[in-house]
């Protein structure tokens, strides 16, 4: 119980800091949140208005104490731009980015997982000569590279896929629900998730074969073979169990980054999602929004982590022995 | 291409030329010539967020080192380039920029004033720091003068001004393309208006579907922000609040003021006081009556609740209603651009609704942070809904005395221009209302597709160069005149723009056929020759490959 004790008050400690971080890397960029309000009508006066409507005519200190003071309070503060609160700016456009983040992620890891398995047993032969370039290969590719190679020929070619946003233009559905299981829906989802999923497939894939690679070399494997036991039970039930543990954790973590969102594919397909709400934040100076949505992440990935360093030490009794040691 | 290779040799033979009798001519004058010029570095827009300018820049800056100047591009996000020029006014030495049209701007006031009135130089758009009390004299005048003729003389004064000392080096206005789907709508009922090109309120009026299709599907590279008609947020947004909230009046087609929600606008001799009369039978999307108290409200609410709007309306002494369909607006002084600065923007909104919500609001809050349910207007389009980074969806309000023939208005975020011209020849765009890739592509997927229409037209805003006059040498208007003199507008227009675009030399548009003054532009003289002569003569030198400050003038800046 300590040992959860001592790694929570660390995790405390990990987003004081990344909180302080963000609140001074922010203002200490080049750039401020008026220059997305200059133009030809704005007065001197104006410009001090808005100066201290964002509250930046305060001192640095100031505005750190006050900042800090809200978030304990669960208060991300109200976007410059939007005018509304960050956390209500964020959730509208959360649900598709973590839709879309989660769906490539699920067909990447399966996919890579069972390819990786294959590769390791499949090694030595043509298929291992041809199949790893052409994965390095799709691994290396950038993503908004391969969103307008699948744009360009699923969509605009053969017409098969819309060519960007969520759904299609004035549709409208009564349920949140209904909308994500829509035929219209998936069909919008389809061409980011694949660029997506390709992008993601080579990790798990890599990690899986050379995890594979290590079991089968393992005497309890050499035992199976003794045994006489059938080839895909041995890959499936003893070696491919136990190299998955890795990739488990590589997988846990890439939900943690789904909140993220991911910028490219989000602004190749027009897609909603937190990554383009955080580079606009950004360019425009919008403190509030991009120090709440990082801080919204860093929150979510610490957790992420959290849990997964504490089912570790429940799993493994080796992780057990060496935190108590 | 080979006759081109061989000019350009020829120009680097002859510059060769002239650079070795120039530097032998100097050496004996080496002793006279001032501090040699520090290097100076021309600030653009980065490359990727705008080719044209940053290519543009890059060709300036080439013409510029003939001269013997050390120059450097540098490309810059857009934050970062408006706290380089916009809050840093006396560290920078040359900035390309950009004005871009809007309604309001088809008057000449906003660019004549703002731009170079000497009382804007501390903090507002008088960014290069322009201070000349004639030029002050005439953009105040011409605020004050009703006749329409006798107020052309001062604009055109203004900008004989500006030319001759070339305050800014303007290069072009750029052409605005758009297209749409003429299996969709027939491309007769557009409407084009000067400096706005067919993306405009009376297009969205005006549209007439020809088949099953009755949604207009548009596109905008922009992320929107907020829809709101007491707060000027991104330029996207407004296309959307002009057709919610109806205004008094309405920039026409042909750029000029004309009665809207007012049936009449009827001025005092003195043009000191304005009588508006409402329309008849004007509704509220919500069903309610639209009435003068509302007018008075619209009116007066952006003084205490919305900062953007107040100085719009700054000038207006006392409204006074004077029975159930007559206000009467009193000025604090005559002001030629009342109509479109302040009757023509301001919004229209309910005061049944707007004056609880402002009522409600806490400290250190305005207008501006009032949100949803309050997108209630009289315009001929009715709030839908907006779906964040998405779209926003307006229905057509078919009680509005000028009813739309569309029955929705749906503007779709695009971020991919690729992904914009896919939609537009799968007809997932209907009407492209944005366009910012190569317009060669556009015209070319026009040809391949047949459905296509592509209409481009004259933009009121303009590119060009600014020069940091609080900083010498800027502050000599010879040193400007050569450097402006040095550019190769036809080559820029040609090489950055690809052709869409007319040469600029005015803060007046073209497209404002009756305020621009003709042929300013064709009249602007230019060449290397030419700019070398103006330096030659104004005692500028060249010692060694590099420019010097006439004998006496040191460098007063410390890098």
């Amino acid at each position: 119980m300590g040992y959860v004790l001592k790694r929570f008050v660390q995790m405390l400690f990990v987003l004081w800091a990344v909180a302080t971080i963000l609140f001074f890397m922010f203002r200490t960029m080049p750039g401020t949140p008026l220059a997305a309000f200059i133009d030809s009508t704005i007065t001197e006066e104006q410009q001090e208005a808005l100066i201290a409507q964002f509250g930046l005519d305060k001192s640095l200190g100031e505005q750190y104490l006050l900042f800090l003071w809200n978030l304990l309070q669960g208060d991300l503060g109200q976007s410059f731009f939007f005018k509304k609160p960050v956390v209500e700016v964020v959730w509208e456009v959360f649900p598709n980015s973590v839709i879309l983040t989660l769906t490539s992620l699920i067909v990447a890891y399966l996919f890579g997982i069972v390819a990786g398995a294959y590769l390791a047993w499949k090694r030595g032969s043509w298929v291992e000569g041809m199949g790893i370039p052409l994965v390095l290969t799709t691994r290396a590719a950038p993503e908004f590279w391969l969103g307008m190679v699948l744009l360009a020929f699923f969509s605009f070619y053969l017409g098969w896929f819309p060519s960007g946003g969520a759904n299609s233009s004035g549709a409208e559905w009564p349920s949140e629900w209904q909308r994500v299981t829509s035929a219209d829906f998936l069909s919008h989802l389809a061409l980011p998730a694949i660029t997506l999923a390709i992008y993601l497939q080579g990790l798990p894939l890599l990690l899986m074969r050379s995890n594979m690679l290590n079991v089968l070399q393992e005497e309890f494997i050499t035992m199976a073979r003794m045994k006489g036991l059938s080839t895909w039970s041995i890959v499936m039930s003893h070696a491919a169990r136990n190299a998955l543990l890795p990739v488990a954790t590589a997988f846990a973590l890439g939900i943690g980054g789904a909140v993220g969102g991911n910028v490219v594919v989000e602004t190749v397909f027009s897609w909603p999602g937190v990554g383009r709400l955080l580079v606009n934040a950004v360019a425009a100076s919008d403190y509030p929004l991009a120090q709440g949505a990082f801080l919204m992440i860093t929150f979510v990935l610490v957790v992420m982590n959290f849990i997964a360093d504490i089912s570790y030490h429940l799993l493994d009794p080796r992780v057990r022995v060496a935190a108590s040691g | 291409m080979s006759l081109n290779s061989i000019a350009s040799v020829r120009s680097v033979v002859a510059t060769g030329l002239v650079a070795t009798t120039l530097t032998t001519s100097a050496t004996s004058l080496w002793a006279d010539a001032g501090d040699p010029i520090r290097s100076l570095t021309l600030i653009s827009r980065a490359q990727a967020a705008n080719p044209q300018q940053f290519q543009a820049a890059e060709l300036i800056a080439q013409a510029w080192r003939e001269l013997g100047l050390d120059v450097t591009v540098q490309g810059l996000p857009r934050p970062q380039q408006s706290d380089a020029v916009w809050y840093n006014r006396d560290t920078w030495d040359l900035t390309m920029w950009q004005m871009v049209g809007r309604p309001e701007r088809s008057d000449p006031d906003e660019f004549v004033y703002n731009l170079f009135h000497s009382s804007t130089a501390p903090k507002g758009y008088n960014f290069v720091g322009y201070v000349n009390p004639e030029y002050d004299k005439i953009a105040e005048e011409q605020r004050l003068i009703t006749d329409k003729e006798e107020r052309k003389v001062l604009i055109d004064a203004a900008q004989d001004i500006i030319d001759r000392d070339q305050v800014y080096a303007f290069l072009v206005h750029p052409l605005k393309t758009y297209a749409l789907d003429k299996t969709v709508w027939d491309a007769s009922s557009m409407v084009e208006q000067p400096g706005l090109g067919i993306k405009n309120f009376w297009t969205f009026v005006n549209a007439a579907p020809v088949g099953d299709q009755t949604d207009m599907v548009l596109n905008s590279s922009d992320e929107l922000n907020a829809i709101n008609p007491f707060y000027i947020s991104g330029a996207t947004d407004s296309w959307i609040t002009e057709l919610i909230w109806d205004r008094m009046m309405r920039i026409g087609p042909d750029g000029l003021p004309q009665p809207w929600a007012a049936e009449t606008v009827q001025w005092s001799d003195d043009g000191l006081s304005v009588t508006l009369t409402l329309r008849e039978g004007m509704m509220w999307h919500d069903g309610t009556p639209v009435t003068t108290e509302d007018v008075v409200f619209s009116f007066t609410a952006p003084v205490d609740f919305a900062p953007m709007y107040k100085p719009f309306v700054d000038g207006i002494e006392e409204i006074n209603v004077v029975d159930d369909k007559t206000v009467v607006m009193t000025l604090t002084t005559g002001n030629a651009a009342f109509e479109t600065s302040t009757l023509s923007k301001i919004n229209l909104a309910p005061k049944h609704i707007w004056e609880p919500l402002l009522a409600g609001l806490g400290e250190g809050e305005n207008a501006e942070s009032v949100l949803e349910e309050t997108r209630i207007g009289s315009g001929p389009f009715k709030f839908n809904r907006w779906v964040t980074q998405q779209e926003v969806v307006l229905d057509a309000n078919a009680d509005h005395w000028s009813a739309p023939k569309m029955d929705r208005w749906i503007l779709r975020v695009v971020l991919n221009v690729e992904a914009a011209l896919g939609m537009l020849r799968s007809s997932e765009v209907n009407f492209m209302s944005d366009y910012t890739g190569d317009p060669d592509l556009l015209i070319e997927a026009a040809e391949a597709d047949g459905d296509l229409e592509v209409i481009d037209s004259v933009d009121i805003g303009f590119q060009y160069v600014a020069f940091n006059l609080r900083r010498p040498p800027f502050d000599d208007a010879n040193f400007r005149r050569a450097l402006s003199a040095a550019i190769n507008r036809e080559l820029i227009r040609k090489a950055a723009w690809n052709g869409y675009a007319v040469n600029a030399n005015s803060h007046v548009s073209p497209a404002l056929v009756f305020w621009h003054k003709d042929g300013i532009a064709e009249g602007l003289e230019t060449g290397m020759d030419l700019a070398k002569s103006i330096l030659d003569e104004a005692g500028y030198e060249v010692v060694d490959g590099r420019l010097h400050y006439p004998a006496g003038q040191t460098e007063a800046f410390v890098e």
